[in-house]
């Protein structure tokens, strides 16, 4: 049989086109090959898997610089510092005690020096006692804990309504990000009893009180070595929750809480959507007065405010049902890798709109030294005490973004907005991981917006701070 | 749900018609299920994963976990604990996965927040990625061809080319090509492609040992297909069977854990 030329030809390009293929996918195959990593020359040391699963130690030294200028309602003294110099050294550690038995400590020291602090006194070196405790595990699944713990619940990021426990706990933070402000933050005195179920769990917990309300501090009067019980138990205090599996990745955690005769609601719930989604709300209601009676309230207790106050304060309101909501989600892009939270905030005790004309236009004009300023930022001052949103709306928006542009270089940044008045807060950190033991970093406060707007009508305009840690 | 069962109730036929010499008679799924019991032991176990990430092939950093792994017979789907022992910055750190639920506890501020598959552990490895996972589970497979290509140590291997499709959300990756190797099933290499169809990743597996009555890859190597200067290596370790109650999988069990 003799073949026609044209068809001689036609599987001449097929066979040339096979064995073309075959050898880009040959070639494709050894360029994959040599992507693999020689082995290393030495076996690597196998880590004992106890050696790091129960501590961690570092020592840091961050330096922060802060941009402050005259506002339309001034501050009341003391200015906040234009500089700090900061040096601490946090531990948490767990030890194993006995059968059943764990003992956890979590602590930092701070020597710290600051413009207005003076050098030496004894408010350089504090020391924040943020969790001592007792474990015991009487039986499989059940636990009981006595000391001070860090109690938290909630599911968002930015705003935590049902996290009861996190009132005047923050001591002095070097970053306001909110993810920071809920670990370096003191724990509560407590004893709890948690069951775990293969299907929920359920917690019970009460916080004595051992201590008396006490004034709000300032960077300038922190006592050095004492565990500020008056911070986390001025009042018996009592939480309830539980979890219970309701259905596949569907979990809802339902909490009571109780103090000073009122009782509070709330509930959490999350839940994956796809592989690179995660929704989740957050909401507490309960019986309160509003974010300015409160403060009042607490003000005339601790004799930090005079009665009059009431008569310049906006919002004062009545006591009633109150909520508080955190809605949002979270996404990770594939590449690069970026996870991303958004989230909405509201505080139904906060400043409305024209509580804030009212707080702008009654303190316009007056002197630094006068009662009428030092009432009106009380009321902030307390809203930041309780970590409780000022305002009643924001919008909160964060990214995390590990190997960003190099790797081990790790960029997180927020972008808070009063939806009231459009004003912002954002913040930008970096951390390089130079090595598993060394980190540097930094990170860029600017709070921005009009002369009568929330952000913009604080003292600090903003603030760099750098820093470089050791782990142990 | 389906596939998961079906492959479990097939793995027996799979494995003694694979010893039989029969292996051209089993479908692709039945393969992915023999070469899922080659990577996981069937009963609850413990295991040391090392991952060490490559920059350029110098050695850049690494991270050691302590991984808990069992089997959900409900879904045929791995159900995994894992606790962070290094680096020291991020000792203690507890990752638990349960079908749709991915929790992570940060004993810094004892709470547990969930997070998505994406989210990355460490260097080129997603959560998705490092966990014990049976593929059967979440891909439909079929069968592209039969090839022999290079292992991770350039032996050749006679391998069936398969090509995963995701068949629900929890799968990490919309799309896998898969060599497995004819006869012993072992998992020699893996290609890993986003929804819009970018190469990811390419995962070759190697150093094949006795573990926990079978002989397992103790070790992925994980390239970043978009820059191929990052490579990430997965090693594991320190196998052995431990009972895992189901409360463990309970987010509120995180805080308890005790690694020892």
């Amino acid at each position: 049989m003799k073949l026609e030329p044209q068809i001689v030809v036609v599987l001449a390009l097929l066979f040339v086109a096979s064995g073309a293929a075959r050898a880009g996918e040959s070639a494709q195959e050894d360029k994959d090959l040599s992507l693999i990593p020689p082995p290393p020359p030495t076996p690597p040391v196998a880590t004992p898997v106890t050696s790091g699963a129960s501590q961690k130690i570092f020592l840091e030294d961050a330096g922060t610089e802060s941009w402050l200028e005259d506002r339309l309602v001034p501050a009341p003294p003391p200015p906040d510092a234009r500089w700090e110099e900061r040096a601490l050294f946090d531990v948490r550690k767990e030890w194993h005690v006995g059968d059943g038995l764990r003992l956890t400590y979590s602590g930092r020291v701070n020597l710290r020096t600051a413009d207005g602090l003076g050098f030496p006194n004894h408010e350089n070196l504090t020391n924040d006692l943020r969790e001592a405790y007792l474990s015991w595990q009487p039986l499989d699944r059940l636990f009981f804990d006595v000391g001070r713990i860090n109690v938290r619940s909630g599911v968002a990021l930015g705003f935590n309504p049902t996290d009861f426990f996190k009132t005047r706990a923050v001591v002095e933070p070097l970053s306001v990000d909110p993810v920071v402000l809920r670990e370096d933050r003191l724990g509560t005195l407590l004893l709890r009893a948690e069951r775990v179920w293969s299907r929920g769990s359920l917690t019970a917990a009460y916080a004595p009180a051992v201590s008396s309300d006490s004034a709000i501090y300032t960077s300038f009067d922190l006592r050095s070595f004492d565990p500020m019980l008056d911070r986390t138990n001025a009042h018996d205090r009592w939480l309830l929750k539980g979890t219970i599996d309701m259905a596949e990745g569907l979990s809802p955690e339902l909490l009571a809480y109780a103090s000073q005769g009122r009782v509070a609601f709330g509930a959490n719930l999350a839940r994956n959507v796809g592989k690179s989604v995660v929704t989740y709300i957050e909401w507490s209601g309960g019986r309160r007065g509003t974010l300015s009676g409160d403060a009042l309230a607490f003000g005339r207790a601790t004799g930090s405010l005079p009665a009059a106050a009431a008569s310049v304060l906006p919002g004062l309101g009545s006591v009633g049902f109150r909520n508080q909501v955190a809605v949002g989600a979270s996404y990770t892009t594939a590449l690069p890798k970026i996870t991303f939270n958004f989230e909405f905030h509201y505080n139904q005790a906060g400043f409305s709109g024209a509580d804030w004309d009212e707080w702008f236009r009654t303190g316009s004009g007056a002197s630094a030294p006068s009662p009428i300023p030092g009432a009106l930022w009380y009321v902030r001052e307390y809203a930041s005490d309780q970590q409780e949103l000022i305002s009643r709306r924001y919008a909160f928006l964060r990214m995390d973004w590990v190997d960003a542009f190099v790797p081990k270089l790790e960029v997180t940044g927020f972008i808070d907005a009063d939806l009231t008045d459009g004003s912002t807060r954002l913040q930008l950190g970096a951390d390089y991981y130079l090595s598993d033991r060394w980190t540097i970093g930094g990170l860029v406060l600017v709070d921005s917006g009009g002369r009568h707007s929330d952000f913009g009508s604080l003292p600090q305009a903003g603030s760099v701070l750098l820093k470089v840690v050791r782990y142990f | 749900m389906k596939y998961s069962q079906h492959s479990l109730a097939i793995l027996p036929l799979a494995l003694s018609l694979c010893l039989g010499g029969l292996a051209h008679a089993q479908t692709a799924q039945e393969i992915v299920a023999a070469t899922d019991k080659v990577r996981n032991p069937g009963q609850p176990f413990r295991t040391t994963l090392r991952l060490t990430e490559y920059v350029g092939g110098q050695e850049r950093d690494h991270d050691s976990l302590v991984v808990f792994s069992k089997e959900d017979p409900a879904t045929g789907q791995f159900r995994n604990l894992v606790q962070y022992v290094e680096p020291a910055r991020d000792a203690g750190k507890r990752v638990l996965l349960d079908g749709h639920s991915l929790w992570f506890y940060d004993p810094d501020s004892r709470v547990s927040v969930r997070i998505s598959a994406q989210q990355r552990l460490i260097g080129q490895a997603a959560i998705g990625d490092i966990l014990t996972v049976n593929l059967a589970a979440d891909y439909a497979a079929s069968v592209v061809g039969t090839e022999t290509i290079e292992d991770a140590t350039r032996q050749p291997r006679k391998c069936w080319h398969l090509e995963l499709k995701a068949s629900n959300d929890l799968a990490t990756y919309n799309r896998v090509e898969y060599w497995v190797e004819q006869g012993s099933f072992y998992p020699i290499k893996g290609k890993f492609y986003s929804d819009s169809g970018r190469l990811l990743k390419i995962v070759y597996f190697r150093n094949f040992a006795q573990q926990l009555g079978a002989v397992r890859a103790t070790e992925a190597i994980i390239i970043d297909a978009v820059d191929s200067s990052l490579a990430t290596t997965a090693t594991l370790g320190e196998y052995a069977y431990q009972e895992i109650p189901e409360a463990w999988f309970q987010r509120d069990y995180l805080p308890h854990l005790q690694v020892k």
